[in-house]
């Protein structure tokens, strides 16, 4: 299985290690938000039809909502 | 006394708004931002001999902007000039996300303004499994630290005591990356008495409305010269601040497991399931929507009563004669006709309010956002879009809860499509007329074009979204990102002072406007230019001898309104409508029922002379209507006035046509501005024009 993934392609309950962003296109506040490189995350939830995903940011413990355009800017390594 | 301006400042979700309610009790006030559709909530406490002037800033994760709320808080911030720079900005958290709070303080404080910190949400601290050693942080962030309970309104003494003090001297810790040295030495160039922080803040920020031309010019300029962009500026420094506060509170914030988070989960398995959660969220609107719909009307009834009786008890006690009848007919009307909606506003607000404090309402967004972007639109413009159904008033209202000015403008102008409850009796008597009876496929025919005009509403409130989405530039990328709070019980005062503050806003904002249009409505239509609106009983007399009592009355009353200045504007506008398939008649009714769409039927009832207490719901009643408008012919074409062409023509200038001054009110006072109330009113208006006009052509 790829390692290398963008977080949009995750499945629910897969966890993962943020290792970059685009930042040309993502704002600071995704990382104020917790999306740090070598950040690790977890997927709880994803909306049918690729609507949003709902992430767990392990560090902080907070559930952050993304939109699947966004989770799609930003690579992860599965674990 | 001594005066003193107060921010609060946060992250989205952490109680400042609760805080500020505290604070100010009830002394506050909700408004725009000047030109902005941001919702300015500002207060006043007074306290030992000083007035707090205290401003509650929209919630932001960052001081770089990526939305119009945001960029409020930075020019607040900023904008050292402005009326309200803040002498003190108090900086909120909560222990679950202080680090976040903690890099929103030290760029507050590099920026050069004088900060405390307050820990709200205290309470939940064992749960959440987090200890904090307060000392430690007391050192680290230089400032006092309060911690407070803002729902019970423990330490809430503490920290009004604590406005008054002065915090200490602050050294930046930010250490600017040095590959960005050089270039910060150039901008400093450009403000040679500003902090170094502020410099780079200058140097990061996309564009900031506080420079003048020519240093904006500068910064673009060295940006250019050295290849940076703001987005890497801004980055580094993010992870500049992360690496270096992750080892600073290493020892002053212990973590345990979070036992919220654990009860959260298990609701959500539920709650935001792709079936279930679906299958959940439809029934909570069909709650809500019955709530509107059906709940509301006894006491609609009751008001509605109540306010006929008081002005038939005033016209009874005060002295025959115009101003008589424009305090029964116009004002205490008119007032009615504003307090009528309180039910309607005060249920949803209730149900909205009860989603937003337990933190349901992030649930909606979440499942919801996939089929509203399409349109332009936020998964929270679905309570708008469907409170709409029951009335536009109340929804309109609740698109407040959309954070994304854009989004939140956009559900705003087309929420009035969807089919309020006032469209539902001129539809009941127009298809009543012109749709014949009978079964297509075992359905009821009339009943299946009434199906299809709420299919249209909704039809036409989506696709308008879509168009007005390509033409509304928005000056921010359309983001998605929030937190999804753990469930929390409701805070039922919050959700009392913020039912209290939509109605009253309603009623005092909108109600002027309302208030206004009725009074001129009336004067137009209860004085005419000529002595057969005045001497209107000896032409009937003249004309008709026979007629007596009642009849007469009526008939009067009908000779009146012709020839009153609604009338002539009736007649005068007849030239326009006619292509519709309408004559001067129907042209009173739509002039009047601008006023509401229900009056439509109670005007035509006079028009046709049967006086002007119809009530559709009754039997009786509405056969007699109908046989007359069947039997009415219109006097341009010689065919009968409500013919399948015109009735269908008439059926689609009602779906689509902003007829509503409550709405218009509404929306002016949401937008905060003319601009965009009049291009809704335009575009509404041209639209039921045109699908009028087609439809009549067509089927003529
Ligand atoms: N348990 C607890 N809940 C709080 C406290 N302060 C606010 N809340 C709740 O947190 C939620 C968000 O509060 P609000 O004032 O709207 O936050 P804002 O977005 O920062 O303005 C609401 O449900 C409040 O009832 C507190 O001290 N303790
Ligand atoms: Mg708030």
């Amino acid at each position: 299985m790829q390692k290398n993934v963008n977080l949009g392609s995750l499945i629910t309950g897969e966890k993962a290690k943020i290792s970059q962003l685009d930042t040309e296109s993502l704002p600071a506040k995704f990382y104020e938000l917790g999306f740090v490189p070598g950040a690790l995350v977890e997927v709880k939830h994803k909306a049918p039809f690729h609507g949003p995903i709902c992430i767990n940011i392990i560090a902080n413990n907070t559930l952050i909502a993304l939109r699947k355009s966004e989770a799609l800017r930003i690579t992860a390594e599965r674990i | 006394m001594k005066k003193k301006v107060i921010a609060l400042l946060g992250n989205p979700n952490v109680g400042k708004t609760s805080l500020f309610n505290r604070l100010t009790k009830l002394n506050q006030k909700v408004g725009n931002y000047p030109g902005v559709t941001v919702e300015k909530r500002e207060g006043t406490l007074v306290h030992q001999n000083t007035k707090y002037h205290i401003i509650d800033l929209p919630g932001t994760y960052t001081l770089y902007p990526n939305s119009l709320d945001e960029e409020v808080v930075y020019d607040t911030l900023s904008d050292t000039k402005g009326s309200y720079h803040p002498d003190l900005v108090v900086v909120v958290a909560e222990p679950a996300t202080l680090k976040r709070a903690i890099v929103l303080y030290q760029q507050v404080r590099e920026m050069g303004l004088p900060a405390i910190f307050v820990l709200n949400m205290v309470d939940e601290m064992t749960e959440k499994g987090i200890s904090i050693d307060f000392d430690a942080l007391r050192r680290l962030l230089r400032t006092e630290i309060y911690q407070t309970n803002a729902r019970t309104g423990k330490g809430i003494e503490e920290l009004i005591a604590g406005l008054d003090n002065d915090p200490s001297l602050y050294i930046s810790t930010f250490q600017v990356p040095a590959k960005y040295a050089a270039a910060l030495v150039d901008a400093k160039r450009l403000f040679p008495l500003a902090k170094e922080y502020s410099t780079w803040l200058n140097l990061a920020q996309e564009n900031s409305k506080v420079l003048t031309a020519d240093q904006r010019a500068g910064i673009v300029q060295i940006r250019q010269q050295y290849g940076i962009t703001p987005q890497q500026l801004q980055r580094d420094e993010s992870l500049v601040r992360h690496e270096e506060l992750d080892r600073a509170l290493e020892q002053i914030v212990i973590r345990g497991e979070n036992k919220a988070l654990t009860t959260t989960a298990k609701i959500d398995r539920f709650l935001m399931h792709p079936l279930i959660g679906y299958a959940i969220f439809l029934g909570v609107l069909l709650l809500i929507f019955q709530a509107i719909f059906a709940w509301s009307a006894p006491l609609m009834d009751w008001i509605d009563n109540s306010f006929s009786d008081l002005a038939a008890y005033l016209s009874a006690q005060l002295p025959e004669g115009p101003l008589s009848s424009l305090f029964t007919e116009g004002i205490v009307t008119g007032i009615g006709g504003i307090v009528i909606f309180l039910p309607q506003i005060v249920i949803l607000f209730i149900f909205i309010s009860f989603m937003e404090e337990t933190g349901y309402m992030s649930r909606v967004v979440f499942l919801m956002d996939r089929w509203l972007r399409p349109f332009g639109l936020n998964g929270k413009s679905v309570i708008p879009l469907m409170s709409g159904a029951a009335c536009a008033i109340p929804a309109v209202m609740s698109a407040r809860n959309i954070e994304n000015p854009k989004e939140r403008l956009l559900t705003m102008l087309v929420t009035p499509f969807m089919t309020c409850s006032a469209r539902l009796p001129i539809y009941i008597v127009i298809i009543g007329l012109v749709i014949p009876e009978g079964t297509f496929l075992g359905f009821n025919i009339q009943g299946l074009v009434l199906f299809g005009l709420y299919i249209l509403g909704v039809v036409s409130a989506l696709a308008s979204a879509w168009v007005l989405n390509i033409f509304i530039k928005s000056v921010h990328k359309s983001y998605l990102v929030f937190e999804i709070p753990t469930y929390k019980m409701p805070d039922w005062k919050n959700v009392a002072t913020n039912v209290w503050e939509k109605s009253s806003g309603f009623l005092i904002g909108a109600g002027k406007i309302i208030l206004a249009i009725s009074i001129i409505l009336w004067v137009l239509g209860n004085f005419g230019p000529n002595d057969r609106f005045y001497d209107a009983e000896s032409y009937v007399a003249t004309e008709q001898p026979s007629l007596e009592g009642d009849e007469l009355e009526t008939a009067v009353a009908s000779y009146q309104l012709e020839h009153s200045f609604l009338g002539y504007i009736g007649m005068g506008i007849e030239p326009i409508v006619r292509p519709l398939g309408y004559d001067w008649k129907m042209g009173i009714g739509l002039i009047s029922s601008f006023a509401a769409r229900e009056v439509f039927v109670g005007t035509m009832a006079v028009v046709y002379s049967l006086g002007d207490d119809v009530d559709i719901e009754d039997d009786g009643e509405r056969t007699t209507l109908f046989e007359r408008m069947k039997n009415e012919t219109n006097r341009n074409t010689g065919r009968p006035a409500y013919n399948f062409a015109s009735g269908i023509s008439l059926l689609l200038f009602y779906a689509f046509a902003m007829q509503c001054m409550a709405t218009i009110a509404v929306v002016k006072k949401e937008t905060g501005s003319w601009k965009w109330t009049l291009i809704q009113l335009g575009f509404m208006t041209g639209i039921a024009y045109l699908a009028a006009l087609v439809a009549y052509q067509l089927l003529k």
